[in-house]
């Protein structure tokens, strides 16, 4: 989901763009700048919930212009650079609009939360599974060791699961006419409804489902042939 | 149903030779109890989710972690996981696929920042 927090590939392209900016059409600026007067206010709206990764965001904006230069004093072809880019430019451009709009509709939701609600969402976007226990755990099961990225995308993946099963069961605890907080009930039927919609994976029990033409012959042709000649 | 309890505390002590089923959770300690708490509440439970219902969500939770992890070393290189196999597996269910993806593009963003800004530091 775009978080408003993150402003960093927006960010990027005015800088790479205003270093050839004689090349590039104009109209490329005009997201950018809107996004510009988006980022302030945006600032002091995140700041209940400040997350960790915010701050190193901050010095990347500089460190990028910084990166950006570099290149183009090396490489120093801007006309080479306009062939390579337009298709995908146009792609890029729409898609950083989606974002804008959507990183837009959120702070101006966010901004419009009261206190309780501020609070939960708070505690929605920072919860997270500690990456130390889940390491682990999965090399407990591996019995080798296993990459940052794998902690990452595991403890993501948790997240949503855990997030998929807590909805499904407030729908249950709503339809039994139950108030929050949710009880073991209602979490179990929550999973027996996930399971049929095959959303839990479950290894454990293989029906056969099919059985091919050898195991057929030996199981029932066979022994009917066996019994005829015994007979 | 206890069926829930009951599988993954036979999945999770296989070493313990406790005599038949434990009081179902398994005797391996809570390890995700604060932040399953916190997660919760965000998602929409009360502020003071029921300690069962935390214990339920964990099992789920470390026996799907164990599905997973299972599921990942059958396929791709064998023996080992790799980010490739998560995605894999993943790719049917739309929310965590987007989810992994995000999460790993902004893990990079985030190292070349570092990296720039750690060199840029180191220049001056």
């Amino acid at each position: 989901m775009a978080d408003p927090a993150r402003m960093i590939k927006p960010e990027k392209s005015p800088e790479k763009k205003k270093t050839t900016s004689e090349e590039h059409p104009k109209s490329d600026h005009a997201p950018e700048d809107a996004q510009g007067v988006g980022k302030p206010s945006e600032e002091s709206k995140e700041s209940p919930s400040k997350e960790q990764h915010k701050t190193s965001v901050k010095p990347e904006p500089g460190a990028a212009a910084a990166v950006e230069d570099e290149d183009e004093g090396t490489s120093g072809q801007p006309s080479k650079k306009l062939k390579v880019e337009p298709v995908p430019d146009k792609k890029k451009e729409k898609r950083q609009k989606v974002d804008e709009d959507e990183i837009q509709k959120m702070q101006v939701l966010v901004s419009s939360f009261s206190e309780e609600q501020l609070n939960r969402y708070e505690m929605y976007r920072r919860s997270a599974f500690p990456k130390a226990a889940i390491k682990r755990l999965i090399q407990s099961i591996t019995g080798s060791s296993v990459s940052q990225n794998v902690v990452i995308a595991m403890s993501g993946i948790s997240k949503v699961f855990a997030g998929e099963i807590v909805e499904e069961a407030l729908d249950v605890c709503e339809k039994w006419g139950d108030t929050p907080p949710l009880q073991p009930k209602h979490m179990r039927e929550a999973v027996r409804r996930l399971k049929s919609r095959e959303q839990i994976p479950n290894t454990k029990h293989k029906d056969i489902i099919f059985i091919d033409g050898n195991v057929q012959f030996i199981c029932f042709v066979l022994p009917c042939f066996i019994m005829n000649i015994i007979r | 149903m206890a069926e829930e309890e009951e599988e993954p505390g036979y999945e999770e002590e296989p070493e313990e030779a406790c005599g038949g089923v434990d009081s179902a959770h398994g005797r391996r300690k809570r390890l995700f109890s604060k932040e399953l708490r916190c997660m919760m509440y965000g998602f929409g439970d009360d502020q003071n989710p029921y300690t069962e219902s935390v214990d339920i969500l964990e099992d789920l939770v470390i026996e799907f972690i164990t599905e997973m992890t299972h599921k990942a070393m059958s396929i791709g290189r064998q023996g080992r996981v790799q980010v490739e196999d998560i995605v894999f597996l993943i790719r049917k269910d739309p929310r965590k696929f987007a989810r992994v993806k995000d999460l790993l593009t902004m893990n990079e963003e985030l190292k070349r920042a570092r990296k720039a800004f750690d060199e840029a530091n180191y220049g001056s």
